[in-house]
């Protein structure tokens, strides 16, 4: 394989193509359903969304909104476990429940002939699930095992390390799902979420595919209507994560590595921010395409690895902005140093008008394939701006607002945001040996086992 | 296209046939295979070249030099040297990928329509004149290391795939990884990579694939131009050999430090073409495709013995495997999920319901692939390449829907024998 996929050429929005249009109706409960017509393939997706997500859980049960998610299809006042499955397996149909830092989504996808009876299969775990003590041990058991096996996957594990690391136990974004936060989480933690978030003043339904506006209405009304109306969640307030006032740097010792795998990040912005256009376009430039900046100079030019890339996050509370990549034990320092180096080329020099220009057609290019192709896609996109409170100029205005960045705008966004002072680093691999190579990129070295249960957060 | 997909996905209008998926085939006069589909729903197109060439046209000293190709391809020729393959097509809205197999070697580009004749430019000048620079070779010598290093010597599941693969093939070139031995990644010598290039980079050698917002005859006229002046060569040279039957179990360890254990059931099967593959493809489903699997319920669930188990084979010229990936839960001695895998592959007597569920789940996965140009360029080339014709592509749903429960049975006890199978196991090793 030539490269991996780059996370962080997450797009949002888009232009030139229209959002298809789509209905939204609010039901007496607060319940809303979204539903676009695409004739075209005989299947319908289901997207259900429900507010909150990681950031409404309780700080030291880190998980509990995915686990309550996972449970919904094993067991239901109606159906046990392996009767959701046959049903659902029967049918060919696909469903998927999980949650992330701010939503649970459950998104499922049936055959337009099948609609009414998806829609009962949903419906019946979403807001019928009851939990069975037998289900809850094992599924939490098996979660347990699965975020151990994370560190198997030392690129994965980086990742999470590094969250912790960045934004520390007091922020929703620093508390990772782990053996030990999975191992506090008891029924009636799942039993009292579910009753507290699965509310109508706390769900959207999106339906997208090959439906019939009016039928799929009265049906999505009548199921969803149904669903008691609780309280709507109140969102986290913003504490945005600050920059520390000297770098600081720890280190995950994995002896047996022979690479070293790091990320190096600093604060970002929200997902509405006024910079968030001009930083995707940078962003893109610097570490999100083939020939950005970082893969350029340290894969391309030299050898030093497989791929490096930036990732811009884009959420609702102001996020981070990190680079990542890995290198051979050897080069560690070296690959670092490299990393800085582009960074603060960023920031002083900016880029050109070439590089303006080429980032976005690309992203242009991109766009349609990557957002508007599928009904899963057109989906997504209905999720994101009903979660962030947007309008469709969010796909609508896309191309104008890219095509409105300025060379000017986005090189004082460059400065602004891709700072070489107090950095945050974090590193997986062989730790004796890269030990001393390292010391000089912070004054304080925090030093961990991977070995050591869950992903820490050590004290800042 | 779309009507044939309905077709697929409803049992009850087999029947009705429909086999003139609107996908046009033309031979070019220099041998090159070219299929182009028009779909004019988004602005996009997704070209797709099959070289038929991969590791196992390798001999030892040189493996992994196809994947090595996959790289040098992207290094500059004559007319694009050095970055402008990429440097281009990211500035006209494109991006690419590709991917090397143990048969294939497939070059994937996304694009806007604008760049339509861009693309056909540079695919020409990279089959036609490909650069050779040395300083560009050792640079990307450490980028297949680092490649390398990520997805075996720090994957759990890539280094137990590779020394069970090496266990089951002792003659036939499936033996070694794609990847190549660390040892070849650091020797081949240029005069090995020209030899590679000459053997496996000529239009006879290659399908192309064009699906999206594209015309067909626009498309056949920017390959008569471009691609069908450049002259074919001999094709690479037959693999002889053939992996001689498996004479009883083979069972290899793996000890390395590691969170759980793996464990990988490996079994020979034929190649995609055989007659036995839609059954081998429907069985696999059956026993691993949802949470209502036969393994799922006996291993995941009820037993509680691992955290997942998967079976399934890849698409082969030549026979394969069909391997079952089994992740044993802490404390789970990994001959009990072993064990328990026996015990399902032999008393395998599915009932009508649970063919009927299989069915369903398999062509509706089958068409979830098929939602993308991407997704559908990839399937006709790989219909193409494997199975002999893209056409196959709209029979997989009939060869599935014909399948009974004795088809299931048969080739269940035909390949999945004590004797056909090679056991990896992942050990973790007590860390100090």
């Amino acid at each position: 394989v030539r490269l991996l996929l780059f996370a962080a050429i997450a797009l949002t929005a888009g232009a030139q193509v229209k959002l298809p249009p789509f209905t939204r109706t609010t039901l007496p409960n607060g319940a809303r359903i979204e539903i676009m017509p695409r004739p075209g393939l005989p299947l319908v997706g289901f997207r259900v969304q429900l507010r909150g997500g990681g950031e409404s859980e309780p700080a030291d049960k880190a998980g509990l909104s995915g686990i309550t998610a996972g449970l919904l299809r094993r067991g239901t006042a109606k159906r046990s476990a392996d009767q959701f499955s046959n049903e659902l397996d029967s049918l060919g149909g696909a469903f998927n429940s999980a949650s992330n830092e701010i939503s649970t989504l459950i998104n499922a996808e049936f055959l337009s002939k099948d609609f009414n009876a998806g829609l009962e299969l949903i419906a019946d775990a979403v807001f019928h699930a009851n939990f069975p003590e037998a289900e809850v041990k094992k599924l939490l058991a098996q979660q347990v095992e699965g975020a151990r096996t994370v560190k198997d996957n030392p690129g994965a594990a980086v990742g999470l390390y590094f969250r912790a690391f960045f934004f520390g136990p007091q922020h929703p974004f620093g508390r990772i799902t782990d053996d030990i936060s999975l191992a506090r989480i008891t029924r009636d933690d799942i039993v009292s979420y579910h009753r507290r978030l699965y509310a109508g003043k706390n769900l959207t339904v999106i339906v997208a595919g090959d439906v019939e506006q009016s039928a799929a209405s009265s049906a999505l009304s009548k199921t969803f209507g149904a669903v008691p109306a609780g309280e709507p969640y109140t969102w986290v307030s913003d504490a945005p994560p600050q920059r520390p006032s000297e770098p600081r740097l720890l280190l995950v010792d994995k002896p047996d590595a022979t690479q070293t795998y790091f990320e190096i990040g600093q604060p970002g912005v929200t997902r509405i921010s006024q910079d968030r256009i001009p930083l995707l376009l940078l962003n893109t430039l610097f570490g999100g395409r083939f020939t950005s900046m970082l893969n350029q100079e340290l894969r391309t030019d030299t050898g030093l690895t497989y791929g490096a890339n930036s990732r811009l996050q884009q959420s609702r509370l102001t996020g981070v902005i990190a680079i990542s990549t890995y290198t051979k034990t050897e080069s560690t320092a070296k690959a670092i140093e490299l990393a800085l180096d582009i960074l603060k080329r960023l920031h002083d020099n900016g880029v050109t008008t070439e590089q303006l220009a080429s980032v976005k057609a690309y992203i242009k290019g991109l766009y349609p394939r990557q957002s508007l192709e599928t009904t899963d896609q057109l989906a997504t996109i209905l999720g994101e701006i009903d979660l962030h409170g947007l309008n469709r100029g969010e796909v609508d205005d896309l191309f104008s607002s890219i095509d409105a960045v300025t060379l000017e705008r986005a090189n004082a966004v460059a400065r602004k945001y891709y700072r070489t002072d107090n950095l945050t680093f974090t590193l997986l691999g062989n730790a004796k040996a890269i030990r001393e190579s390292i010391a000089r990129f912070a004054p304080r070295v925090t030093e961990l086992d991977i070995k050591q249960p869950g992903f820490g957060a050590p004290a800042r | 296209m779309r009507a044939l997909l309905i077709l697929g996905l409803i049992p009850s209008l087999f029947a009705a046939g429909a086999d003139a998926p609107d996908v046009s085939a033309t031979n070019l006069a220099n041998g090159m295979k070219l299929l182009v589909q028009e779909d004019h729903a988004i602005p996009s197109v997704a070209m797709y070249l099959f070289y038929k060439i991969g590791s196992r046209n390798e001999r030892p000293g040189v493996t992994g030099i196809s994947h090595f190709f996959e790289h040098m391809m992207f290094n500059g020729a004559k007319k694009y040297g050095p970055k402008q393959f990429d440097i281009q097509m990211e500035k006209n809205g494109g991006n690419n990928n590709a991917y090397t197999s143990r048969d294939v070697t497939v070059y994937t580009d996304w694009f806007p329509p604008s760049a339509l004749e861009l693309m056909f430019d540079m695919e020409s000048d990279r089959i036609r004149d490909l650069g050779f620079d040395p300083k560009i070779i050792a640079s990307e010598r450490g980028v297949v290391y680092s490649e390398r290093r990520s997805s075996v010597d720090n994957s759990n599941f890539g280094t137990l795939i590779e020394q069970l693969s090496a266990a089951a093939f002792i003659a036939h070139p499936y033996h070694w990884p794609v990847l190549g031995w660390p040892s070849d990644i650091e020797a081949w010598t240029m005069d090995d990579l020209k030899a590679h290039f000459r053997m496996g980079y000529a239009p006879n050698n290659c399908v192309a694939v064009v699906v999206g917002d594209v015309k067909t005859a626009d498309v056949l006229a920017l390959a008569k131009k471009y691609w069908e002046p450049i002259p074919s060569q001999p094709s690479p040279p037959e693999v002889r050999t053939k992996e001689p039957e498996q004479l009883g179990e083979r069972r290899i360890q793996v000890r390395r430090r590691a969170q759980l254990p793996i464990v990988m059931v490996a079994y020979h099967v034929p190649e995609s073409k055989h007659a036995d593959t839609p059954a081998l493809s429907l069985l696999g489903t059956l026993l691993s495709g949802g949470q209502s699997s036969r393994l799922y319920r006996r291993i995941v669930d009820r037993d509680q013995l691992a955290l997942s188990v998967n079976g399934g084979a890849q698409s082969s010229l030549d026979p394969a495997l069909f391997i079952f990936t089994i992740q044993p839960r802490a404390g789970v001695e990994p001959v009990l999920a072993e064990k328990a895998l026996y015990e399902e592959l032999a008393g395998i007597e599915p009932t009508p319901e649970e063919l009927r569920k299989a069915k369903n789940q398999f062509l509706a996965n089958h068409y979830r692939q098929l939602k993308t140009g991407a997704g559908r360029a990839n399937l006709l080339g790989t219909h193409e390449v494997f199975f002999g014709s893209y056409q196959h592509l709209y029979n997989a749903a009939k060869e599935i829907e014909a399948l009974t429960a004795a088809d299931i049975v048969r080739v269940a006890h035909l390949y999945f024998t004590e004797k056909n199978r090679t056991v990896a196991t992942l050990v973790p090793e007590v860390s100090k």
